[in-house]
């Protein structure tokens, strides 16, 4: 599976990007369809903007950081 | 808004998106949604945090461990142990700070000090003590588990606004208390010079136990063995 990296991509597209994908942001957090913060599955804190990895399936939004993507990788596998 | 391939998103991928600040064109989103719905990408801030986390799954000292730990969550905590000695290494100052914070959500004070146990190697010094002396496979896993389990017996985490008077009570009532084989005192920065300060006075003190000293940089670890008498 492809990974694309967000880093030189601007907040506006990263923004337009979740509300194609059916969430939102407030400028600085990532936002699911009721306005609430879109909490980090497994270490709970706010999802960024600026940090955020973007993975398929019931499309889950992660803070970017090595916990969670390992817990990520332990849980779905490593299929990148 | 001029068009160019973004050149960082692979073969293909690039294709109708423009540059600038990396805008990336209506279209060009629309496309990247259906490929992600269709489960063919994802997205990530930096491959970087994903390299190195993947990186440490597939390290060597991460398999002996798993020879003799087999709880998930120890394990993810060793794991991170070793993301952190790599973002130290790398001098990657905030990002091992916010792991750290991370860890602490996650698995509380404990956790993050079974990590920083393995960060600076004390645990696999602590593994080597332990060889020396082994009877069964199954007694050194015990004893490796019970030291993760309660790290707070085993470990004084020193820190930078730790008094002397508070080391050397707090090793003395651990010791008396706990009467374990190995007792450590450890410390980073400013906390390894406070040992450095006052191990002189903690091995008059515990003087049942030798010592054996482990110095990297700015990491004092100190390593006190129960020193068996002869009956």
């Amino acid at each position: 599976m492809e990974l694309i990296s967000l880093k030189e991509v601007s907040v506006k597209s990263k923004i337009a990007l979740l509300k194609e994908l059916g969430f939102n942001s407030d400028g600085e957090y990532v936002l699911d369809s009721d306005g609430n913060k879109v909490l980090d599955k497994y270490i709970e804190i706010p999802v960024k903007v600026n940090n955020m990895a973007i993975f398929p399936g019931s499309t889950i939004i992660l803070d970017n950081n090595e916990l969670s993507l390992s817990l990520y990788l332990e849980e779905f596998g490593d299929d990148f | 808004m001029i068009s160019e391939p973004i050149k960082d998103l692979g073969e293909g991928i690039g294709k109708g998106a423009v540059k600038g600040a990396l805008e990336w064109g209506e279209n060009f989103i629309k496309d990247l949604a259906k490929r992600f719905k269709e489960k063919g990408i994802n997205f990530i801030e930096d491959k970087n945090t994903l390299e190195i986390a993947r990186e440490q799954y597939n390290s060597g000292e991460l398999q002996i461990y798993k020879h003799y730990i087999e709880d998930k969550n120890k394990l993810m905590i060793l794991r991170m142990g070793l993301v952190l000695r790599k973002l130290e290494r790398l001098g990657e100052r905030d990002r091992k700070q916010k792991l750290r914070e991370d860890i602490m959500k996650k698995y509380e004070i404990k956790g993050l000090h079974v990590a920083q146990f393995v960060e600076n190697g004390v645990l696999n010094r602590y593994i080597g003590i332990l060889l020396d002396d082994i009877s069964s496979i199954e007694k050194f896993k015990e004893r490796i588990n019970e030291i993760i389990d309660n790290i707070e017996k085993y470990v004084l985490f020193v820190k930078k606004d730790d008094t002397e008077r508070f080391i050397l009570d707090f090793c003395l009532r651990t010791t008396a208390s706990n009467l374990s084989m190995i007792f450590i005192v450890s410390g980073m920065g400013s906390a390894g010079e406070i040992i450095k300060k006052v191990e002189e006075k903690l091995v008059a003190l515990l003087d049942n136990y030798e010592l054996e000293k482990m110095s990297k940089g700015n990491n004092e670890n100190l390593f006190f063995k129960r020193i068996l008498k002869r009956l």
